[in-house]
């Protein structure tokens, strides 16, 4: 099976890379792309949020941001206005963006397609007003600054994310085990009944699903996600800003996971990294990346309409027919369209 | 307190007519194309944009009038060609095309017109007495402007050849195409006139707005609101909608600050969607 074998290859060279980054990348470019890297990761996750509703269940959400925004404020006040060390404001970040998720949710996932879409952004845009209105508490749009408490304190020996590398590994574990959780979910009997209603609500009632209940689960689980990110996201830049929580935000991460493959375990990843590296390396020399910016995401959409890993995946299920000399089972999960 | 109450439920008022001829643009695109136009509140933009060149460049505002719905109809045509007609109306490929769309527009002009909002000098100065509040001329003459437009629009669409194409694509595109009506060249039209009524919008609002590259941005939302209120596929509907938020919008105002108005609206355009997801006006418009 030459398929098994490069998807084995590839999971093992992108793993190895990943664990090198801090020593290999200072030494092939600088400092600075280790940063950039990690802040792929987050924002990876995020898009991930966006994944699991869109890619697996067929909700398009566009108001992933308020969680993100949740979990950003939730770090940030927790450490500035109560004074909680690392890991309690850590769960606060979490619990608060499932919290709002949920009573978000229990309205939003009554509706569905162009609805759920309009209903998800205007659900953020009135948090993000709010946000910006209180701005004692919140900052607005110029957010609020605290300082990094310590990881742990382990015997006199302090270990915090003010060190690059551990802040790149300790975003890099939290985001592995995040995913890793979402592939044990997509692949367990629920991850089942989520694909079971991407492609068609009305079967997956009629054979006894709750529709309602699971796309709520869903809805949860997406906002936990975007709540991780957005903590991992308050730690690596040691503030939180209303800015987060605009739409547009929102709507970057439904780009990026519908360029790297929506219902993909590592489309966001990809399409994430294609588009935070280019912002980063153009920009540098170019004032107007932008304009790169849109044109690839134009030209993704209409020579690679399944995203750059439904491109690659479909190339294997080439390989794979060729040497089976049948055609490959199709399978499930690497449909972008729900 | 009266004479506030007026003033910004007129202002609601008249700045809802601009409103609703730009999201007639992003609800024609929409019902007929199935595109969702992330780009449309930059289309707007680019209106805006138009008007301030032609003002800068001839000294007269109201070739603007002329220009924007011209270069945005010729623009939407040329890019529905390129960008939308590959896609085939797979509504979230165009989310992403039209957000490509909307970085490049917003970088054209952040190139051409510069990264600093500017103000243009409304082209009649002045104010009337009304009601017992004195009320900017040049409002009321947008408003005019843009009713006017509404319903040109509308008998256009109602006796025009190309008009009745586009209702009878959008009603049933096989049949359409059964009959001779060359359905493509009239998805074409379809997004030139949806950018044209949008750039259109923003040449008349230019004056009272700022021109800004990023002027487009907070008029997206407001646009797909009214849209959905209004009932997707309903036109009428959409322009009722447009100007009834934006008209309770001032209301607020006059009694909280305007975000506090934006969030009220946004709380009710909620509490639609989930009580009467059709729209608003689903049962007495046809």
């Amino acid at each position: 099976m030459r398929r098994r074998a490069l998807e084995i290859g590839m999971a093992t060279a992108g793993a190895a890379f990943l664990v090198a980054v801090p020593w290999l990348i200072p030494a092939l470019i600088d400092n600075f792309w280790v940063s950039v890297i990690t802040e792929i990761l987050i924002w990876s996750l995020f898009a991930s949020s966006v994944n699991l509703l869109f890619g697996y269940v067929g909700l398009l959400s566009f108001g992933q941001a308020l969680y993100f925004g949740f979990g950003m404020y939730g770090v940030a006040l927790g450490i500035d206005h109560f004074g909680l060390s690392f890991w309690p404001a850590f769960g606060l970040g979490i619990v608060s963006a499932m919290a709002m998720a949920l009573v978000s949710g229990v309205f939003a996932v009554r509706l569905s397609w162009h609805y759920f879409a309009i209903i998800t952004v205007v659900f953020s845009l009135i948090f993000y007003f709010l946000a910006v209105s209180m701005k004692p508490l919140t900052g607005g749009d110029d957010g609020i600054n605290f300082t990094l408490p310590p990881v742990v304190n382990f015997g006199g020996k302090v270990f915090s994310l003010t060190d690059p590398t551990l802040q790149y590994f300790f975003v890099l574990a939290v985001v592995s085990l995040c995913l890793f959780l979402m592939h044990r979910i997509i692949n367990s009997p629920l991850g089942k009944g989520f694909l079971a209603i991407r492609d068609n609500d009305l079967r997956a009632s009629l054979i006894g699903l709750n529709v309602y209940a699971l796309r709520l689960i869903a809805f949860v689980m997406a906002g936990f996600l975007a709540g991780v990110s957005g903590a991992l996201f308050a730690f690596f830049g040691r503030y939180a800003s209303a800015t987060y929580m605009f739409y547009q935000v929102s709507g970057e991460a439904v780009v990026w996971t519908i360029v790297g493959g929506a219902g993909t375990l590592f489309g966001p990843l990809v399409g994430t990294a294609l588009f935070i590296v280019i912002r980063e390396i153009v920009s540098s020399h170019w004032e107007h990346h932008s304009l790169i910016v849109g044109l690839l995401a134009i030209l993704v959409v209409i020579f690679a309409p399944k995203g750059i890993v439904g491109l690659f995946n479909g190339w294997l299920s080439r390989l794979d027919e060729r040497d089976a000399g049948q055609p490959a089972p199709r399978r499930l999960t690497l449909q972008a369209e729900p | 307190m009266r004479d506030t109450v007026l003033l910004l439920a007129m202002n609601g008022l008249i700045w809802g007519l601009i409103i609703a001829l730009i999201a007639l643009g992003l609800s024609v695109i929409f019902g007929l194309l199935d595109i969702i136009n992330i780009a449309h509140g930059d289309f707007f933009m680019v209106g805006t944009v138009l008007a301030w060149f032609s003002l800068s460049v001839t000294g007269n505002f109201w070739i603007g009038f002329l220009v924007a719905p011209v270069i945005g109809f010729v623009l939407g045509a040329i890019i529905q060609r390129i960008v939308i007609q590959p896609i085939h109306g797979a509504a979230a490929l165009s989310i992403v095309a039209t957000f490509g769309l909307s970085l490049i527009l917003q970088e054209i002009v952040r190139i051409t017109f510069g990264a600093t909002p500017r103000r243009m000098l409304a082209p009649i100065q002045g104010t009337i007495p009304l009601f017992g509040i004195d009320y900017e001329i040049y409002r009321l003459f947008a408003a005019a402007v843009a009713l006017a437009a509404l319903g040109g629009f509308f008998l256009f669409l109602q006796h025009t050849k190309l008009g009745i194409w586009m209702r009878a694509v959008r009603h049933d595109r096989d049949t359409a195409v059964a009959m001779g009506i060359p359905a493509k060249r009239v998805y074409v039209l379809t997004f030139g006139i949806g950018f044209a009524l949008a750039a259109f919008g923003g040449a008349v609002a230019a004056p009272i707005t700022t021109v800004d590259f990023r002027g487009g941005v907070d008029v997206l939302p407001f646009c797909f609101m009214a849209v959905i209120i209004g009932g997707l596929g309903n036109l009428p509907g959409t322009v009722a909608a447009a100007v009834l938020l934006s008209f309770l919008e001032g209301l607020i105002q006059s009694v909280a600050d305007p975000t506090i108005a934006r969030i009220s609206s946004l709380v009710l355009m909620s509490a639609v969607l989930l009580l009467r997801p059709q729209g608003l006006f689903k049962g007495f418009v046809k």
